[in-house]
């Protein structure tokens, strides 16, 4: 399995190349275009109740969609909903990372995707919500983000403050403290937002130049409100 | 190079910030390691740490890996372990001065595991009361919240509710028929001590059977009800039974209950227009008023004795919904609000025998008069 980024930028492609028989999970309505010998089935991972509680409490898709190449090697074209740049990891076996819920795109076969539940603390302030998922395995790994991806590289002990909602994907080696990034609970509590993440290395963390939360209000200002 | 699958990461200063998937063996003198890639610093690829010279603890994402450092002779070193059954060896393997750092970490790991599932359970334990609770009538809690809106915001709710009905109908302003139904709420009303409500009444001209009574008090009474009616007494009764729905604020009840489920699981599920439209919703389901069973039997039997204390016969309630449920014709939409079935039936029957007789006082306007203003050939008389 190969895969290639086409257009780099805002609105990105990314092309995998299957030989027979291989198949990749991505999010269902990632897939743009593909050869006839890739079949698309809309699988529900963990079963109708895994899938249930999946979409309500992470808002997930129900449906993660396996493209097949089944019927002879081929090709597909994936890309993701929103503009932003899109980047591939090769995971090894022990290197393990959480991804937040918009963050996926693909994933090889070799890749397990759990959602975990994260701790109270996390996951009512860190801005991902309670469940996130961890993708661990071997294998390719493809992640999405609203604006550039920026890989921040840490090495054991070193620090790195993060705004909660500009969080894509971080290495399980580190670990993290969600922190108040102003004075004053209250201006915190009520705006969701002065929340970060105080990262601790080693391990990488990858962010996304844009906030999606941040771009939704300014959008919003432009809209009728609705009754 | 070597053949094995890697079972954990190292990470030092040259290594890139990943760290280096290595595959760790636990010797009787320490660890080695062999590196999966060859990096600077490493003979062969591959190294090892007498158990002298390290220190562990607990780290990553949830504390649940096993973190060992040591210095190498260029720069300071950290492994990352978390097969569990690799950290069980290195347990068993390591030597007393590493014991104790070593059930520190493991303590750590058990405690943040278990804190970790306390405020879920507590968190988990108290939303499931609470939307079991709030769904499966405990309504305790929709009473007390009920007990702290005024009377006002009722008014206010029943109001707007009261004109968005009347927007499609045609309103009968004036004449005997009207001031006969506000003689009867009168008659009733007067009989409520401390009423908090004023109960304006309005008629419509409408071949529905229907009345129903909104949260703060606005009473609609179809003209199609009436024309069914063969006694005022009947009416009269129906109308009791309205009354009482407001006065044990049923319609605040229903709504509270209602907001309530849907407030909790948007909060669960983080949908928020499921509220908005829950609201709208509401707004129509107050035209049809729905209530419980309990709700009905509560105004069934607060309406018999608001007759009988306004001296009027109370019976009347019973045979009339008894007559409409035995020939259903036309649109008897107060029938599909309040079926009659024959327990209900029974227990107005049982409730009015219990009642001491009461001399009826009757009404100031003839009730043969009405039926004719209403169209009613009133030759089967009396
Ligand atoms: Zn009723």
């Amino acid at each position: 399995m190969k895969s290639e980024i086409l257009y780099p930028g805002a609105f990105p492609m990314v092309r995998v190349e299957f030989g027979e028989g291989e198949h990749i999970k991505a999010e269902s309505g990632a897939m743009v275009a593909c050869s006839p010998t890739i079949d698309i089935e809309s699988k529900m991972e963990g079963g109708f109740l895994g899938a249930l509680s999946r979409k309500f409490l992470t808002g997930e898709k129900f449906f993660f969609q396996t493209l097949r190449a089944s019927r002879g090697a081929g090709e597909a074209l994936l890309a993701p909903t929103v503009p932003g740049e899109i980047v591939v990891l090769e995971l090894d076996g022990v290197n393990e990372y959480m991804v937040q819920k918009d963050g996926f795109l693909a994933g090889a076969d070799g890749i397990a995707i759990d959602s975990q539940m994260q701790s109270m603390s996390r996951g009512l302030l860190g801005g991902e919500g309670f469940f996130i998922l961890k993708m661990s395995g071997k294998g390719m790994l493809v992640l999405n983000s609203f604006g550039a991806i920026h890989k921040i590289e840490l090495k054991p002990s070193q620090e790195y403050i993060v705004d909660n909602s500009h969080l894509v994907a971080w290495s399980t080696t580190t670990s993290y403290n969600i922190e108040k990034a102003t004075s004053g609970w209250v201006a915190s509590f009520t705006s969701g937002e002065g929340f970060v993440c105080r990262f601790r290395g080693p391990g990488v963390v990858y962010i996304q130049s844009r906030n999606p939360r941040g771009f939704g209000s300014w959008v919003r200002q432009f809209l009728p409100a609705s009754e | 190079m070597v053949d094995t699958a890697p079972n954990a990461l190292c990470f030092g200063d040259g290594f890139p910030a990943t760290g280096v998937p290595c595959v760790v063996h636990v010797e009787g003198h320490g660890l080695t390691m062999a590196f999966l890639h060859n990096v600077h610093g490493t003979e062969n690829g591959s190294d090892s740490v007498p158990f002298s010279d390290m220190t562990v603890s607990a780290g990553g994402l949830d504390h649940d890996q096993l973190v060992v450092k040591w210095n190498s002779p260029t720069e300071q070193r950290t492994l990352y372990l978390k097969n569990p059954d690799l950290i069980r060896a290195f347990r068993q393997a390591a030597p007393s001065h590493l014991s104790s750092p070593l059930e520190r970490a493991a303590e750590q790991v058990r405690q943040v595991r278990k804190r970790h599932r306390l405020v879920w359970g507590v968190v988990g334990g108290s939303l499931l009361a609470l939307v079991l609770g709030l769904w499966f009538g405990s309504d305790l809690l929709v009473e007390l919240a009920v007990d702290r809106i005024p009377i006002e915001w009722e008014q206010k709710l029943g109001e707007s509710a009261y004109r968005d009905f009347l927007g499609g109908q045609e309103v009968m302003e004036e004449g005997p028929v009207v001031a006969a139904v506000e003689e009867m709420t009168r008659r009733l009303a007067n009989q409520i001590p401390d009423n908090p409500y004023r109960f304006d009444v309005t008629v419509v001209k409408s071949d529905v059977v229907n009345a129903f009574a909104l949260p703060g008090g606005s009473v609609v009474v179809f003209t199609g009800m009436m024309k069914k009616a063969e006694r005022p007494e009947e009416v009269a009764g129906v109308l009791a039974h309205e009354l009482n729905h407001v006065l044990q604020r049923h319609g605040l009840e229903r709504i509270v209950k209602q907001l309530g489920f849907v407030a909790v699981a948007s909060i669960i599920f983080g949908n928020q227009q499921g509220l908005g439209q829950m609201m709208k919703q509401l707004g129509v389901e107050l035209m049809t008023l729905k209530f419980g069973r309990a709700q009905e039997t509560e105004a069934d039997l607060t309406g018999l004795q608001l007759l009988y204390r306004a001296k009027i016969d109370p019976s009347g309630m019973i045979t009339f919904f008894e007559r409409l449920a035995e020939k259903d014709e036309g649109r008897v939409e107060l029938l599909s609000t309040h079926p009659m079935s024959s327990s209900r039936a029974e227990q107005l029957k049982a409730e009015l025998a219990a009642m001491p007789t009461v001399t009826p006082e009757p009404f100031v306007f003839e009730w043969d008069k009405i039926r004719t203003s209403l169209g009613v050939s009133t030759s089967t008389g009396s």
